[in-house]
């Protein structure tokens, strides 16, 4: 390290990567062995209050190959991109495109796999799903406040809100003349190291093909997470309010709970989970008319088999809805940072 | 006759053109074997909470009240100034801290994790030359030119001091 410390700008890399199986009654997704995620994360500090963070992706396409001219083998994706001026603890601004700051998971894990205790996202919050915006783009503001031992961090933001395809984000720019708005709010009590709880409000208007009028969209959520492993806990709920003109707004609902444990046998290598999710879609949304609903529940363990290195292995269980046939699965995933 | 000797050594120092600062060590039992929490003498910080020594450990207090940021400088696994910061401060084993630096850095919350120091000599070396550095050393290593910060309102060597 220099006399003075940092020199400016210096530009690290990190990556993440996974290889997954699947094998399920009925297809739904990938069977057999598949690419996941190759993922490198850029950081670089361009002065001691000034950062530049961001994740690029690259996914294994199903339809490689095909089409005029030949679809390419792989998605590449910037999936964050934040510049941020840091003026304390208490007050960040940054600008850029983001994992939406309203759910636990989507802020926590990212596209790490490694760093989540399960192989797969909740479905409410999946990469591609449409139940949460998972993407935001415009410019937050951050901060967290000592507060007596209760360590209150605040986000808002102010952004593009969703694209016409709704699992989008407004990356090329605004579809309609009204920009979504976040608040995030959550406590990390000294009194209970580990405990985590907040709760956060998203606010826009989406417009879709298949709606004549624009779509007002009010998003409530709210997460409890007990972060130490033995044991480890995350519930979060979200409720998602449509309105449609004079029509009678929607609620929507989705909500997992899962646990684990890191045995303290083995050398603190094996982590037993399980988690319950469930997505209820409400008759006539018409923005989630194509979303699926979801009872289901995960069993499996993770396998730390070095400090940066992981092997999870998983059966799940799960129904589309009241009357759907019931589906079931193993999976496996090996997962690593480097 | 103890703070003639003081004079001597700071006169010394000075005729030798040492410019750091000498007389915010904080006294310390020479032979404690207490982990130190020491931070370069610009720090206008006295006492730490073992909570807030936490947060900065863990990133989640990133800056002094001066605006200076923290830098953490913690010696490489197996040392014991580590073990006692990652396990004592941060209640964690080796593996978990460093997943959560990792993950802490790839959720943006912070540009750079603790920087890896190799050696007692080079901790307080960087400590001392680094504005808004902060390290773990054995009490008795510590020397001149660095501050020695209370935990919980207690010295090294204190009774109740909590890193041990």
């Amino acid at each position: 390290m220099p006399p003075g410390g940092d020199t400016y700008p210096n530009l690290k890399i990190v990556g993440f990567g996974d290889v997954d199986y699947s094998d399920t009654k009925r297809p739904e997704g990938p069977q057999g062995f598949s690419e996941g995620q190759f993922v490198l994360h850029m950081i670089s500090a361009l002065s001691p209050r000034v950062s530049f963070f961001s994740e690029l992706s690259f996914t294994a396409r199903p339809d490689a190959g095909t089409g005029t001219p030949p679809a390419p083998g792989y998605n590449a994706e910037v999936e964050r991109m934040i510049l941020r001026f840091e003026k304390s603890d208490q007050l960040k601004v940054s600008f850029g495109r983001y994992h939406t700051p309203i759910n636990y998971w989507n802020t926590a894990f990212h596209h790490g796999q490694w760093l989540q205790t399960t192989i797969e996202r909740p479905e409410m919050i999946e990469f591609g799903g449409k139940f949460l915006p998972v993407h935001f783009v415009g410019a937050l503001v951050e901060g967290a406040i000592p507060a007596s031992g209760w360590n209150l961090n605040y986000q808002a933001g102010l952004g593009n809100g969703r694209g016409s395809v709704i699992s989008r984000g407004g990356d090329a720019g605004d579809i309609n003349g009204s920009r979504a708005s976040l608040v995030n709010v959550f406590a990390k009590p000294d009194w209970a190291y580990g405990l985590e709880f907040g709760g956060s409000y998203y606010d826009d208007l989406i417009t879709i093909p298949t709606s004549v009028s624009n779509i007002g969209e009010h998003i409530v959520s709210a997460h409890v997470v007990w972060t130490r492993e033995d044991p480890e806990f995350i519930a979060e709920y979200a409720g998602v309010r449509h309105e449609v003109g004079a029509a009678t707004p929607t609620w929507s609902h989705a909500y997992y709970l899962q646990g684990a444990y890191r045995l303290p046998q083995f050398n603190r290598l094996w982590k037993p989970y399980y988690r319950f999710e469930h997505i209820d879609i409400a008759a006539g949304d018409i923005a989630f008319a194509t979303v699926p609903m979801l009872d289901g529940s995960t069993v499996g363990v993770r396998y730390d088999a070095t400090q940066l290195a992981a092997l999870k292995f998983e059966y799940r269980t799960w129904t589309r809805g009241p009357g759907t046939a019931r589906n079931h699965g193993g999976f496996f995933q090996v997962c690593f940072t480097f | 006759m103890q703070c003639t000797h003081r004079l001597v050594v700071v006169a010394l120092a000075l005729l030798l053109g040492l410019g750091a600062p000498l007389v915010r060590a904080m006294p310390v039992a020479a032979q404690s074997s207490d982990i130190a929490v020491v931070v370069h003498p610009d720090v206008a910080v006295d006492n730490l909470a073992l909570t807030e020594l936490r947060r900065m450990l863990l990133g989640d207090r990133e800056f002094w009240p001066s605006g200076v940021r923290v830098t953490l400088l913690l010696r490489a696994p197996i040392a014991a100034e580590r073990d006692v910061a990652v396990r004592t401060v941060c209640e964690m084993t080796e593996a978990q801290f460093r997943q959560h630096w990792i993950a802490k850095v790839f959720r943006a919350e912070t540009p750079t994790s603790p920087k890896i120091v190799y050696s007692t000599e080079m901790a307080l070396d960087q400590v001392s030359r680094v504005p808004g550095a902060l390290t773990f050393v054995q009490a008795s290593a510590v020397g001149k030119g660095v501050k020695v910060l209370k935990i919980d309102g207690k010295l090294p060597g204190q009774a109740g001091y909590p890193l041990k």
